[in-house]
């Protein structure tokens, strides 16, 4: 009897202590806070972190819900992710947070969408991440195909006439977002005047330069979407050898580094979530963030893990539970979320944000806007 | 003409750092039988000591001493540390330490440092070109084409004309006969790891020159190429270690530079097929070492 009694109260505090966790929100990342992607994850959880603490403060997400984030790194590798991804969903998270690359992203999904987990990445721009899971699956950052677009049309008003891409088959980053470049570019009249390829990691860009000067007449502009270490090599080469062609790039280019690397990245244009230019919200956030860090707000994949926060928190609001179902079913019905760089909606697009893009050139170590521009739907490449 | 002979300097100025590295992970094979898959971080390492010291301003030419200094300093601390209680141990147990050094000190410039990447500005003189009147030739090339050929004759005056190179050289045929000879083995095996140091160093200024930035993984590709390099070249010969590095450092721009566009994506399985064809005809590499050991 007593030990009945005793088992009784023992399921009664455990029923109780398990009561009291189903109310927090638990975000699970499968984060590369270290390796070849941390340059994105990094920056993008603390400013996920500052939305959580912020939201948490004023009440919770939907007013009601504590959020508690549990962090394993994945040291970028993409078997890591889903190992990481399995712990994660095993321990019942309500949120999954993958990294900031297609592949890892797509692999850890294929845990989170039969489990029916709402999940993001963190600044996965592959348009396909999403089909590719199924509809539990979310972007957050502007898509390669309207990256692709934006800078599409910016070299088309600058009346450039011929391209030369350069691509790498290493990731779908790197391959598809020149390509969709391509489409855009040359269905507006351009011409691609070659193409290259290279290996992520290689870093000896030497013969492909050398080929790149030997074209006649010289491309108007240069487009990549290499990153780092590749594109600051690149470009390095690519001006030493004399190609004074203008160059644009994407966002994986929006790092301290490229801008670090002086004069050589002097008028490079590229695309980016926003930029923290005078007067716009994105300053004042890139403030607050100084000053409750006390780090330096210096990449804007802090502000998309700030805004991953507000997307979460607008979708509990709309849900008004943590059910999975209806969970998926707000953040699919978003409309005009106010983030830090502008509206996010996901009503009517396939999971993959539309939201405003940002030209950026970088001079002198630093960047400035040349313009925002949303891109017209009908542009956009199918993915 | 011009397309061709850039190609050309492209391909000696690739193939000596290739050779570069190759050599210090020779020189140490030759004398422990250890393949140093450390030697990436030593580069790193010196990559590291480039971003600190132009970051306190201290100019290029003492930049690149502190980074051959760095890395020397770190390969005689893993010598010490991890490799010398290993001595006894076999070619497998040996390796896996160097991997484990290899995997702390990425783990440790990651945590003490950062995971993500650092700018290294360069000068900008370093980002011209020259132009000599039937091609254009980049500095940097041209640099890492001096720097290959001042560090290779600087190694053959000191294997030839010092004691302890001399020493080198005999433990590299037979290490006992030499410690009979009455050669302190520690001393032998220290400056053979101090010697990688300084072509690590060398090469990853080389290298950090052309990426611009240093981060904790950079060294994993290049010890790769090293790797392969040396095996090319004939495990433990230095002479081989040079011939592989140049000859990897041929293969990889002329597939780069005359493959068709169509088959460009497939680069890097023509460059290693053609390694495994070279090393088909000549299982024991280009210039087999010389060795009393067998294998």
């Amino acid at each position: 009897m007593k030990l009945r009694l005793a088992l009784l109260s023992l399921t009664a505090l455990g029923a109780l202590t398990f009561a009291a966790q189903a109310e927090d929100l638990k975000i699970g990342l499968a984060s590369a806070q270290t390796g070849t992607l941390a340059f994105g994850d990094q920056p993008s959880l603390a400013g996920l972190q500052l939305a959580v603490d912020e939201i948490n403060a004023a009440g919770g997400f939907g007013g009601k819900y504590k959020a508690v984030l549990d962090v394993k790194d994945t040291r970028s590798d993409t078997a890591a992710t889903v190992q990481a991804a399995q712990e994660l969903v095993a321990s019942g998270i309500n949120i999954l947070i993958t990294p900031c690359d297609a592949d890892p992203s797509i692999a850890a999904g294929q845990i989170s969408q039969p489990a029916k987990v709402v999940t993001f990445t963190f600044c996965g721009t592959t348009p396909t991440i999403t089909s590719a899971v199924g509809d539990f699956m979310f972007g957050t950052y502007p898509a390669d195909n309207a990256q692709a677009t934006v800078l599409a049309d910016y070299a088309h008003e600058k009346g450039y006439k011929t391209a030369y891409i350069l691509k790498s088959p290493d990731s779908a980053y790197t391959l598809k977002l020149p390509e969709y470049f391509q489409q855009v570019f040359t269905k507006k009249g351009g011409t691609i005047a070659g193409e290259g390829t290279y290996s992520m990691g290689q870093q000896d860009f030497a013969a492909e330069v050398t080929k790149i000067k030997s074209l006649s007449p010289q491309p108007d502009v240069v487009m990549t979407s290499a990153y780092e270490p590749d594109f600051p090599a690149f470009i390095k080469q690519l001006r030493a050898a004399g190609v004074t062609s203008p160059v644009l790039g994407s966002d994986g280019i929006d790092t301290p580094t490229v801008a670090g690397l002086g004069d050589v990245v002097d008028g490079v244009i590229h695309s980016s979530a926003g930029l923290p230019s005078a007067g716009t919200p994105l300053e004042a956030f890139a403030k607050k963030f100084t000053e409750k860090t006390g780090k330096p707000f210096d990449t804007v994949y802090i502000a998309n893990g700030y805004e991953i926060g507000l997307i979460i928190d607008a979708a509990v609001k709309a849900a008004g539970s943590l059910d999975p179902q209806a969970l998926r079913d707000a953040v699919a019905n978003l409309k005009d979320v106010e983030g830090v760089t502008g509206k996010i909606t996901y009503a009517g697009t396939d999971r993959m944000p539309s939201r405003d893009i940002a030209l950026v050139e970088l001079k002198g170590g630093s960047r400035s806007l040349v313009k925002t521009a949303t891109p017209n739907p009908a542009d956009v490449p199918a993915p | 003409m011009e397309f061709f002979i850039q190609q050309l300097v492209n391909a000696i100025s690739l193939g000596g750092i290739y050779a570069l590295l190759a050599l210090g992970l020779a020189v140490v094979f030759s004398i422990v039988g250890l393949i140093n898959f450390a030697h990436g971080e030593l580069m790193t390492v010196a990559g590291y000591g480039l971003f600190f010291a132009i970051g306190v301003s201290l100019g290029l030419p003492i930049a690149i001493v502190v980074a051959i200094f760095a890395a020397v300093a770190m390969a005689l601390l893993i010598e010490r540390v991890a490799f010398r209680p290993m001595r006894r141990a076999d070619v497998t147990g040996l390796l896996l330490t160097s991997f484990a050094v290899s995997v702390i000190l990425r783990v440790l410039f990651q945590n003490g440092i950062s995971a993500r990447g650092m700018p290294v500005p360069m000068p900008s003189a370093l980002a011209g070109s020259i132009d000599l009147g039937f091609a254009h030739i980049g500095v940097i090339p041209l640099l890492s084409i001096v720097a290959t050929a001042v560090s290779l004759g600087g190694l053959l005056l000191f294997l030839k004309h010092t004691v302890v190179g001399t020493a080198m050289r005999a433990a590299a045929q037979d290490f006992a006969v030499v410690r009979l000879m009455g050669i302190p083995a520690n001393r032998v095996v220290a400056v053979a790891f101090a010697v990688s140091g300084v072509l690590a160093g060398v090469a990853a200024f080389l290298w950090v020159a052309q990426r611009g930035s240093v981060d904790p993984l950079m060294g994993f590709v290049p010890v790769l190429k090293a790797f392969v390099a040396a095996i090319i070249g004939g495990l433990g010969g230095l002479a081989g270690a040079v011939a592989g590095g140049f000859v990897l450092g041929f293969l990889e721009v002329a597939c780069q530079a005359f493959l068709p566009a169509a088959i460009l994506p497939y680069r890097d399985a023509f460059v290693l097929g053609i390694v495994i064809l070279i090393l088909v005809l000549r299982p024991e590499g280009l210039i087999p070492a010389q060795t009393g050991k067998r294998s």
